[in-house]
């Protein structure tokens, strides 16, 4: 990034695309409306039928929902580790990609959290899994880890939102400032009247710095607990230690790729390179490197502890895996996530953007498919060869997966039209300042 | 009351403004920019960290007591054995509520912190420091009750380019 570039070039840049939809920009934004009802319709079906159509038989009871579940927790958490880590951390290339990132994890994790729903089946029911005070004094059980996950994805998404809406504050301002009439004083309101005095911007700093703090610790603590649904269980190729760093490893993997899938054509379409750039993409790919060589030993190492372990059930499922019926999952696991990747230890590949665009979408293809392979197969599969079978998802389950991305896409590409996707405030922090001292130099 | 607002183009214009100010004993100012900058808080808030942080330290310690309360406390309601050994009360599951509630509340109370010493929602803010200018590329000086001319005098002298207001 420039480091030259006036302060006023940075509003008119950033706030140019809002407000000024393209043919091109609504065809996307119809598309994802549509695979998003079409989701609503499969979803209107299980409520219809039940969730024998959404392809639940013992003694497969978690599938596609649950594998998406993770799926979009995890995409979740790049957003959360740029925004937060990178900033407590003082790194200059997260200024750049840092908002368009928290917005992809607001709108990740608020699709996650309609799966535990969708798989409930009886969704009007879904606020029992709240603590709540009743006549009966009946709590849920705190001890289990389905507990704690609502805790955290609830605690991740509120303190997510709190996070991203601080940041967005400043921009709001300034986007006021551009449009009198409706809008400034719609904008004003979301800014609440916020005008960049010593006062505000003297606590706003403490606060965002307290704010990432809290965030920090839940990029590592969100993963872990969803991890621990499966890791508590006693199922097969699920009950191991290992969970933890590899989930978190993973969903930082998968959140990075994510995070290059959509800033890729974002910063053609809206001509941002000064903003966003090689430099921005190349770190992005370098973090992909490293949490996917962790995946890569996490996937090792838990196919050496299965064997080493003499349990024959762990072993059991670690052989069928790649041999059994899904071993096209797990081959396509295993490419798409350890060994495509890898071309992007060569330079020219990830200073590409063609090249980064296409593995990208790879690496989101195979961290799907990671959570399918270990929840389908071990469950498919499991202590009692009388009770085995195989689960192959239902066209009901996987229109609601079609529907998750149009439902994350939709607010997506709604929130670019109407927030500034790169943070104004923080560019202006790492550009050189408007200095009389150089004028004169000059 | 004198009211002057003066326009800089220039962050070390700017700096210098307020120095002089101070120097010249002018306490009552305040700075509109468009950017956080440390040279300004500095000059005006040294020494003076923000009180927000006891709001994020009572809202967290509130929050880890409270998590951990309903946790034990809920749990003692109905005192029955569970299979697998643990006891009512285990205090590893529980730390886990312990950290999510610690964290929530802690951030809630700094937001509600933030809201609270920043006056936001801004109602009733001085007109001067609502120029659109100082949220794209001016900053601005706002001082009040104080003598106009010298006033006037330290803005010019300090570059700013445009000083409005007087008694």
């Amino acid at each position: 990034m420039s480091n030259r570039i006036p302060y006023s070039k940075v509003n008119e840049d950033v706030l140019r695309p809002l407000f000024k939809p393209t043919p091109g920009y609504l065809a996307l934004l119809f598309t994802a409306i549509g695979f998003m009802l079409f989701g609503g319709y499969c979803w209107s079906l299980q409520l219809e039928y039940g969730l024998g159509v959404g392809g639940y038989n013992p003694p497969v009871m978690w599938g596609v929902y649950i594998t998406t579940f993770v799926f979009w927790v995890g995409i979740g958490h790049a957003g959360t580790l740029i925004s937060a880590i990178l900033f407590l951390v003082r790194s200059r290339w997260r200024t750049g990609v840092y908002r368009a990132s928290e917005a992809m994890t607001i709108f990740a994790v608020m699709t996650a959290g309609l799966f535990p729903i969708l798989h409930a089946g009886r969704c009007w029911y879904a606020w029992w899994l709240f603590p709540y005070p009743n006549q009966r004094e009946l709590w849920p059980n705190f001890k289990s880890p389905l507990v704690w996950d609502v805790f955290a994805i609830s605690t991740y998404l509120t303190v997510s939102a709190v996070f991203f809406y601080v940041g967005l504050i400043p921009d709001f301002a300034a986007v006021r400032d551009k449009w009198r009439g409706t809008i400034g004083k719609i904008y004003n309101g979301l800014a609440l009247g916020f005008r960049g005095t010593d006062r505000q911007w003297h606590h706003y700093m403490a606060a965002y710095g307290f704010f990432a703090a809290f965030a920090t610790p839940l990029v590592v603590s969100v993963h872990s607990v969803v991890s621990w649904d499966f890791a508590v269980a006693q199922t097969a190729g699920w009950h191991s230690t290992i969970f933890p760093p590899y989930f978190v490893a993973g969903a930082i993997f998968s959140g990075c790729a994510m995070v290059i899938t959509l800033l890729v054509p974002m910063t053609k379409i809206f001509k941002w390179e000064n903003y966003i750039n090689i430099w921005h993409f190349e770190h992005l790919a370098k973090l992909c490197l490293l949490t996917g060589s962790i995946v890569t030993y996490a996937y090792g190492i838990e196919l050496f502890i299965a064997y080493y372990s003499d349990y024959i059930y762990e072993w059991g499922i670690f052989y069928y895996r790649p041999t059994g019926d899904y071993a096209w999952v797990f081959w396509m696991m295993f490419s798409c996530n350890c060994v495509i990747p890898l071309v992007w230890w060569f330079k020219k590949v990830r200073t590409s953007l063609a090249g980064l665009f296409i593995i990208s979408i790879f690496i989101n293809i195979g961290m799907w498919f990671e959570r399918f392979n270990f929840i389908a197969s071990s469950l498919a599969h499991m202590h009692d060869p009388g009770a085995w079978t195989y689960y192959t998802p239902s066209w009901i389950e996987v229109g609601i997966l079609c529907g998750s991305f149009g439902w994350f896409f939709m607010w997506f590409l709604l929130f670019l039209q109407v927030g500034p996707a790169v943070a104004i405030a923080e560019i202006k922090e790492s550009v050189r300042p408007p200095l009389r001292s150089d004028e004169e130099a000059a | 009351m004198s009211r002057v607002k003066g326009v800089f183009a220039h962050l070390d214009s700017l700096v210098d403004a307020i120095d002089a100010l101070k120097q010249a004993g002018v306490s009552d100012l305040q700075v509109a920019a468009p950017l956080p900058r440390h040279e300004i808080a500095e000059l005006i808030y040294e020494g003076r960290p923000s009180p927000v942080r006891w709001w994020t330290m009572i809202g967290a310690i509130t929050g880890g007591i409270g998590g951990f309360s309903l946790a034990s406390l809920s749990s003692t309601v109905w005192p029955m054995a569970i299979p697998g050994g643990k006891p009512i009360v285990s205090v590893p599951p529980f730390m886990v509520i312990t950290f999510e509630c610690t964290v929530l509340l802690g951030a809630l109370a700094t937001l509600l912190g933030l809201l609270y010493h920043c006056r936001l929602p801004a109602v009733g803010m001085d007109e001067e420091l609502t120029d659109p200018r100082f949220m794209n590329d001016h900053f601005g000086i706002l001082v009040k009750g104080e003598e106009s001319a010298k006033v006037c005098k330290i803005l010019h002298d300090n570059g700013a380019v445009e000083v409005v207001g007087g008694a």
